[in-house]
């Protein structure tokens, strides 16, 4: 991959530990710094001088389901409104928008997050994985197959959630247990109560995994 | 014609996926929330901070010279009176979503606060007339409603015992996890089409069509506003019409000449987006020493927030058990968002305040609460019985008797039940029951189904219908593939749009016996029209033509033809049919037994309290569930136990809690507002009492109604005491504990 090296040399770019070093923390995006913050600023080599960035729009690009995906954003923009608004990728859903619920849950390099605590730019340069490359033309991956066949939804809009927390959770562990796989689950909340159905899908999935082996 | 079930059923009633599940699971169905239109702009609402102000000024100037702002709407206007900490001020739209948070807090306004309550108890002692004039005078408390049955006094005075009690439900929020809005789109045409998250597209098109054609005398009737519902993030009684938000994005749009998506943010869904109002009350039931209840009397409280709505079904108190009854209502109003229905509306309320106090009604008179509901079950209406068989009023004994048995077996009763509060140890299990009913009968407005055939041998379903995960779509597909032979996955559907016919919102558990019947009839009225155009081609009469599993048969000739082979005998022409229902069909006796009203239903709740910390632990429930004629038993199975998983949220977790300083909600939000998890659940055992011959009845409703009773009993039945409100949260259940005098 050269997405690191091109994004440092790009204008407006700047990689996460840049972007730190700049803004001392997510919370003070908006902030222009013209010079890093002195606790950070210890680490850094003494010659750099940090580039405030925003409030204006930066350009972008994120892989996303592997695809190289720009915009334009702002930098207080998080990954799940770069996604939703500005990429129209909207498997990930705007639900609680503070960490809370798991609706936005997407994998960044492999990890389930909560796509609205990470702003879109700490996000470049890892592998974006929404639940929408769970399915490739019709051929539908084995956890959302699941949920479709146990009928571990109804209205559906926490599902997409559901399902990108449960593939981490086995592509962490292929052989975790359903207590496991549920505790993997603990940080999403569905309304429409799928959860005796999600439980059935769970115990099949688990049950294949081991006859994998 | 006579419309009616087929007697031979290959697809009804056996368990068919869902045909959207793939798309859904896979995060390709599109929600309203997900529609980005070109050009799209992004609305935000001003609301009110304060629970009763005055606006003393609003001046919007530097908001609009804010970047990227398009379009502003004021709501309300200097000099207004708001009622409620969330009512809605202004609304602007911004060519995105930043721009437009930055621009609405540049909005100056000045507030004059005036006093406000929010608590029943506080409006219910006080009269400071906090809320708006009603019948020309500012009353935060309603006259009560007050009714007696003709036998209560006797009845009480008879009563060899009597038991008091004071029990409550709070109000709680309907959380929808798509909040409420749309996307607002004016055509060239001068015709507006909205993608709306609601559970009535019909519904929202009309009355958009009502506002603008009146207010700016637009030709803009109903035909020229589209409504577009493919997908819907959960409604749950809260999402019916546009809403002040679907107008004002609308109004955006039109300013801006730009599609405007409006969707509230999570503490605006919950603050302004639905909530089900309260009920508390003291009750007293008096009965003979074996169990017969001789009278039930019930004086409750609640807020509707400002409207003065009833709290409770005043009419159905008590619920399910037919004692004689002194009721008294009084409507609390206080600064608070309007209630909205909420998944059987005052049913919970009306469970709450009848079985809870069934069971300290057993307990003192040392019987098992199963016998003594038994005891006191409704009858069967002999004379409904010679005119409509299969009513629920003809059926109610035999139905709940059936269903406290079934539920008995399940949940191993028997073995399981003890006297309250009569275990060792620390933590301690508990078992109780609770009944519920409802209506779920078809809407007196009309509901249309459009079943297209052609040459090619493809089958389109059309119906405006929204589907809001109760799984309506599978249903037209595996009905019109019944009656046509084929397999659901075969059948085209056009959904959730208002184009498509008449249909009516989805509310009271209507939308299966509203919409099932029009698909039968639709279905059967194109395989009728199909045979008498083919039949002539086949060297058949129409009349010797019937449908087997993938072909047309001739039987007398001992013929048969593929589905494909027999409609391309269609040549350049189609089959189009419409069918349609209303409750007025249902009822004309040549179509008995399609459609029909009223369940039972009973459930059991098994519960661990640790009397140490308080916490409680729901580990099993059943639930056993009567609708009629099951369509599909794999969605009906998941309403029903996702309605016994928001009981239980109800019991364990939920409550609005109002700051009484601020007027404002505390927990608007998901961590403090709790709903359970996956861990939170216990082991749900679903049992449907198929029932065939009663036709098709709604079920979303009925399941959700007796979970918070059925639990809030088995913690009675776990500790001896009396946890009076839900949510049961440890520290109420450790305050019932200590009232008792602790774990003894």
């Amino acid at each position: 991959m050269n997405d690191t090296r091109e994004r440092n040399h790009h204008k407006a770019g700047l990689s996460r530990r840049d972007f730190l070093r700049t803004s001392g923390a997510a919370a003070a995006t908006a902030a222009a710094l013209a010079e890093a913050p002195p606790a950070l600023a210890e680490e850094a080599p003494a010659k750099i001088v940090a580039k405030a960035i925003g409030p204006e729009p930066i350009k972008l690009t994120l892989d996303v389901n592997d695809a190289a995906m720009t915009t334009h954003v702002e930098p207080r923009v998080t990954l799940l409104d770069a996604l939703r608004n500005y990429l129209d990728v909207t498997g990930c859903k705007r639900v609680c928008d503070r960490g809370t619920c798991g609706a936005c849950t997407v994998m960044v390099d492999g990890k389930p997050i909560y796509s609205c605590t990470m702003l879109a730019l700490e996000a470049e340069g890892k592998k974006i994985k929404t639940a929408e490359s769970l399915i490739d033309g019709g051929k539908l991956d084995a956890v959302p197959a699941a949920f479709a066949k146990h009928d571990a939804q109804q209205c559906g809009f926490c599902t997409p959630g559901f399902v990108v927390a449960m593939r981490a959770a086995f592509d962490k562990n292929p052989n975790a247990t359903p207590a496991e796989i549920e505790e993997a689950l603990s940080g999403n909340i569905c309304r429409c109560g799928t959860y005796q159905q999600m439980r059935d899908a769970i115990a099949a999935l688990c049950k294949n995994q081991r006859k994998g082996d | 014609m006579a419309t009616s079930w087929p007697k031979k059923r290959r697809l009804i009633g056996s368990k068919i996926q869902r045909l959207d599940g793939p798309a859904k699971a896979a995060g390709k169905a599109k929600y309203s929330y997900d529609i980005n239109r070109k050009g799209m702009l992004h609305a935000v609402l001003l609301r009110s901070p304060h629970a009763h102000a005055k606006i003393k000024s609003l001046d919007s100037g530097d908001a609009e010279k804010m970047p990227g702002v398009k379009a502003v709407y004021a709501i309300k206007k200097a000099g207004d009176e708001l009622f409620w900490a969330g009512e809605e001020i202004l609304a602007l739209a911004a060519d995105n979503e930043e721009h437009a948070l930055d621009a609405v807090r540049a909005v100056k306004i000045e507030y004059i606060v005036l006093p406000h309550l929010v608590k029943e108890e506080d409006a219910l002692k006080n009269d400071p007339q906090t809320v708006s004039a009603m019948g020309g005078k500012r009353n935060n408390v309603q006259p009560a409603m007050e009714a007696a049955s003709g036998g209560f006094e006797k009845g009480m005075a008879d009563a060899a015992v009597t038991v008091e009690g004071s029990y409550g439900v709070p109000t709680v929020c309907h959380q929808c996890l798509e909040s409420h809005g749309l996307v607002a789109e004016w055509g060239a045409d001068g015709g507006l089409t909205v993608w709306a998250s609601t559970q009535a597209v019909t519904g929202t098109a009309v009355a958009l069509a009502q506002y603008f054609s009146g207010k700016y005398k637009l030709d803009l009737p109903a035909n020229k506003v589209k409504c577009i519902t493919h997908y819907m993030g959960g409604g749950f009684g809260s999402k019916f019409g546009p809403d002040i938000q679907g107008l004002v994005a609308a109004e955006l749009a039109r300013q801006a000449q730009a599609p405007v998506k409006l969707m509230l943010d999570r503490a605006s869904e919950i603050t302004a987006g639905g909530c089900r109002p309260s009920a508390y009350g003291k009750v007293r039931v008096g009965a003979a020493k074996d169990g017969k209840v001789t009278a039930y009397e019930v004086d409750c409280y609640g807020t509707a927030g400002t409207q003065a709505s009833a709290t409770v079904t005043f009419n159905a108190l008590p619920y399910v058990y037919p004692f004689e009854y002194k009721r008294k209502h009084t409507r609390i109003r206080t600064n608070a968002q309007v209630q909205r229905a909420m998944r059987a509306p005052n049913h919970p309320q009306n469970c709450a305040l009848t079985e809870f106090i069934l069971d300290d009604l057993a307990a003192k008179l040392g019987m098992d609460p199963m016998q003594l509901r038994l005891k006191n079950l409704p009858q069967n209406d002999l004379e409904k019985a010679k005119t409509a068989p299969h009513s629920l009023d003809a059926l109610k004994n035999t139905i709940y008797t059936r269903e406290i048995e079934i539920a008995a077996a399940l949940s191993k009763w028997k073995d399981k039940w003890h006297p309250p509060g009569k275990t060792a140890g620390v933590v301690k299990h508990g078992i109780g029951m609770a009944l519920h009913t409802w209506g779920g009968q078809a809407t007196p407005q009309r509901n249309e189904c459009t079943v297209i055939i052609t040459a090619d041998g493809s089958v389109t379903a059309r119906t405006s219908t929204q589907d809001l995960g109760t799984g309506q779509r599978t249903v037209t597909a595996l009905i019109t593939a019944e009656i046509l032979g084929l397999e659901p996955e075969q059948i085209a559907l056009q959904f959730g749009e208002s184009p498509n016919g008449a249909s009516s919102g989805s509310g009271g558990s209507t939308t299966i016996p509203s919409q099932a019947p029009a698909t039968l009839r639709a279905a059967t009225a194109a395989r009728d029209e199909l045979f008498a155009k083919i039949a002539p081609k086949l060297e058949s009469k129409a009349e010797d033509l019937s449908i087997e599993h993938g072909k047309v048969v001739n039987r007398s000739k001992g013929k048969s033809w593929s589905w494909k082979d027999a409609c391309s005998r269609l040549g350049d022409e189609q089959v189009k049919a419409t069918g349609f229902w209303t409750i007025g069909e249902s009822l004309k006796p040549e179509n008995k037994d399609v459609s029909s009203s009223g369940v039972g239903g009973v459930q059991i709740a098994e519960v661990m309290v640790d009397t140490e910390t308080g916490v409680v632990r729901c580990t099993q429930i059943v639930a056993v569930q009567d609708c009629g004629l099951v369509v599909n038993p794999l969605t009906c199975e998941s309403q029903v136990a996702g309605g016994v998983i928001m009981g239980l949220n109800y019991a364990l977790f939920e409550e609005r809690i109002m700051d009484r300083v601020t007027g404002r909600q505390v927990n608007p939000d998901m961590e403090f507002y709790k709903l359970g998890g996956i861990e939170d659940m216990p082991k749900i055992i679903v049992h449907l009492h198929d029932m065939p011959e009663r036709g098709v009845i709604g079920v979303g409703e009925p399941p959700v109604i007796s979970t918070h009773a059925a639990i809030g009993n088995a913690i009675f039945n776990a500790i001896g005491a009396r946890v009076p409100h839900t949510p049961f949260t440890p520290e109420r259940v450790l305050a019932a504990l200590a009232a008792k005098g602790g774990n003894k």
